[in-house]
């Protein structure tokens, strides 16, 4: 995690926040953390080009044009710190809506922002870490259960047991230079195939 | 707050007393020579600079109450003062609070910006990356770090070992003494030294600590000449207490060394040593009071008010013939251009200047690994000028 703080000074920072003493604090204090930042008011149509985080004011009433700029997919939305001047619930909940991971309150003090650049970043990362092994599982998931159907196929059809099915499947694909997945998936399609042809007795009577 | 006097106020805020008092009766001294300096030209739009002397003892926490009782009683509106960053961190929120003008004139760690400081002193970018790479130029690649327990040297040491790594130095022992260590600890730190046979120490303590530390390191058998303890802060005061034996060889980066031979330098030694006598050794954090107070009276001279805003707003850009050189400060982060020197203790004592970086470096307060080979700190051989005579 070291890493994350010697490379902040990479990060590109937007701050989307009214043009006031407030924003002109902010913005100081990011130039003095070193970040390449960029300042827009009032609110673009759509975020420049590779920005890492965005400092956002959050008010009572989320503007529909500020929650229109984050995409749903966390995996490409950037890190988002909310700016708040009051912590009552409809500013709260708006923060939830928007979905930031941190938050900074005024007045400004220029002690605190890089802790909380720094902390909503490691929460974005290892949100998009949790996100990427989730959906790892949830693929290896779906494997497992094509394997075990495609290895009941075999069992059915040799007469072999569930170990000496496996080991089928896996020659094949071996002698085929793919992956077990697709042998699994071509047995399946091909019992479904099969079952059909046999199953409808009408076909052989006419 | 309702200045009624016909001075006008300065706190001065240093130990008398305590471990750092031998480091902030200097700086004490160096603002109060500053006043008398302005107060003998005819002060500020004729009105006297009074300072207002405070002994915090070398106890952080009562920095921030007599900061606090200074404000609220003595109707200071401007401080100076502090020397550990523990003591500063107290002061802070008291600054903060009554928006009073705060000068900080020693080196510190960095990672900090308040709209009520003004930083006189060198952050790790502006004298860690000429101290690593004269070290790694001249001695070798093996490095033992020593330091007293608190935060300024465990950052150092993050930044030190960080440079050093860039240059292909290693890190051979990492050892934080307390503040209360006696002789065995320093016995037992200095075997294991033995054992490790680094090419130089580069050592962070600071106060006491840093006079026991060098007359062990020398009474253990070490030679200064020919593995030198490195410092950012260890100064003529120090060297002088340990004598010139023990002091031999050890290095030291710094903005002004009272060497330095220049009409700005050698005013400034010859004024100090009058008013507090031949005895008293003027050191490169006293330097960095003196010009802050100076700045401050020239700031004070052309906002002719103590309202911090306005002479923050002045103070910004400033700069100043202070004794090192041209010093500024940079508007982007209060903190000061400074210059950077390395010297090394001669035979009789004296911090012989070896090599200085050409122009006043930018501080950076914030940046995480400063950048061996950046070209803005290379260093050139010192001018011969900047010799003792």
């Amino acid at each position: 995690m070291s890493n994350l703080i010697s490379n902040l000074r990479s990060l590109n920072v937007l701050v989307l926040h009214p043009r006031d003493s407030d924003a002109d604090d902010l913005v100081q204090q990011l130039n003095r953390i070193g970040c390449p930042v960029e300042a827009i008011w009032p609110l673009p149509d759509s975020l420049p080009p590779a920005v890492d985080v965005v400092f956002a004011e959050v008010k009572e009433a989320i503007p529909p044009g500020l929650s229109k700029l984050f995409s749903p997919r966390p995996d490409q939305r950037p890190t988002l710190i909310g700016l708040i001047g009051y912590e009552n619930p409809s500013v709260l909940g708006g923060l939830l809506d928007l979905g930031v991971q941190t938050v900074i309150t005024k007045p400004f003090r220029a002690f605190g922002v890089l802790s909380a650049l720094m902390m909503a970043r490691h929460a974005w990362l290892e949100r998009l870490e949790a996100l990427r092994n989730e959906e790892k599982l949830r693929t290896k998931l779906e494997h497992i259960n094509i394997i075990t159907e495609a290895k009941f196929i075999v069992m059915r059809h040799h007469k072999i047991n569930e170990k000496e099915a496996y080991k089928v499947i896996r020659s094949h694909a071996m002698s085929r230079r793919c992956s077990t997945i697709e042998i699994a998936n071509a047995i399946i399609n091909a019992d479904g195939l099969l079952s059909k042809l046999v199953v409808d007795p009408k076909d052989g009577r006419d | 707050m309702i200045d009624t006097g016909d001075t006008w106020k300065l706190g001065v805020l240093f130990s008398e007393t305590g471990p750092t008092a031998i480091i902030e009766s200097l700086q004490q001294r160096g603002a109060l020579l500053a006043i008398k300096e302005i107060n003998a030209a005819g002060g500020v739009a004729g009105r006297a600079l009074e300072p207002v002397l405070c002994d915090p003892g070398s106890d952080p926490q009562r920095y921030g109450l007599l900061a606090e009782k200074m404000i609220s009683e003595d109707c200071v509106r401007v401080l100076i003062g502090c020397y550990m960053s523990s003591a500063r961190k107290e002061v802070l929120p008291v600054v903060e609070r009554r928006n009073v003008l705060f000068f900080y004139p020693t080196l510190y760690e960095g990672f900090e910006y308040s709209p009520n400081v003004i930083y006189g002193g060198a952050c790790p970018n502006q004298n860690s990356v000429p101290l690593a790479s004269y070290l790694l130029e001249n001695y070798g690649n093996r490095f033992y770090f020593i330091g007293s327990d608190y935060i300024y040297p465990r950052e150092s040491n993050r930044v030190m070992r960080n440079i050093l790594r860039q240059g292909g130095g290693e890190v051979v022992g990492e050892v934080y003494v307390p503040f209360e260590a006696g002789p065995e600890e320093f016995a037992r730190i200095l075997r294991d030294v033995a054992e490790k046979a680094p090419d130089a120490i580069f050592c962070t303590t600071v106060g006491e600590t840093t006079v026991q530390l060098y007359r062990a390191y020398h009474a253990a058998g070490h030679d200064g000449r020919r593995v030198p303890i490195a410092s950012l802060t260890t100064n003529e005061a120090e060297i002088a207490t340990v004598g010139a034996q023990v002091g031999v060889g050890h290095i030291t980066a710094a903005p002004w060394f009272n060497t330095l031979d220049t009409p700005a330098s050698r005013r400034f030694c010859a004024n100090y040593q009058r008013e507090f006598g031949p005895d008293i050794q003027v050191t490169s954090c006293a330097e960095a009071a003196y010009f802050q107070t100076h700045m401050f009276a020239a700031a004070l001279d052309k906002v002719g008010s103590l309202d911090p805003d306005q002479l923050r707003e002045c103070l910004l850009g400033a700069s100043w013939d202070a004794p090192q050189g041209q010093v500024k400060i940079d508007p982007d982060n209060n903190h000061t251009y400074l210059h950077s020197r390395i010297a090394r203790v001669d035979e009789r004592g004296d911090f012989i200047v070896q090599r200085e970086v050409i122009r006043p470096v930018k501080p950076d307060p914030y940046l995480v690994t400063p950048d061996l080979n950046d070209r803005r700190l290379r260093l050139r051989k010192a001018m011969p000028k900047a010799r003792t005579s």
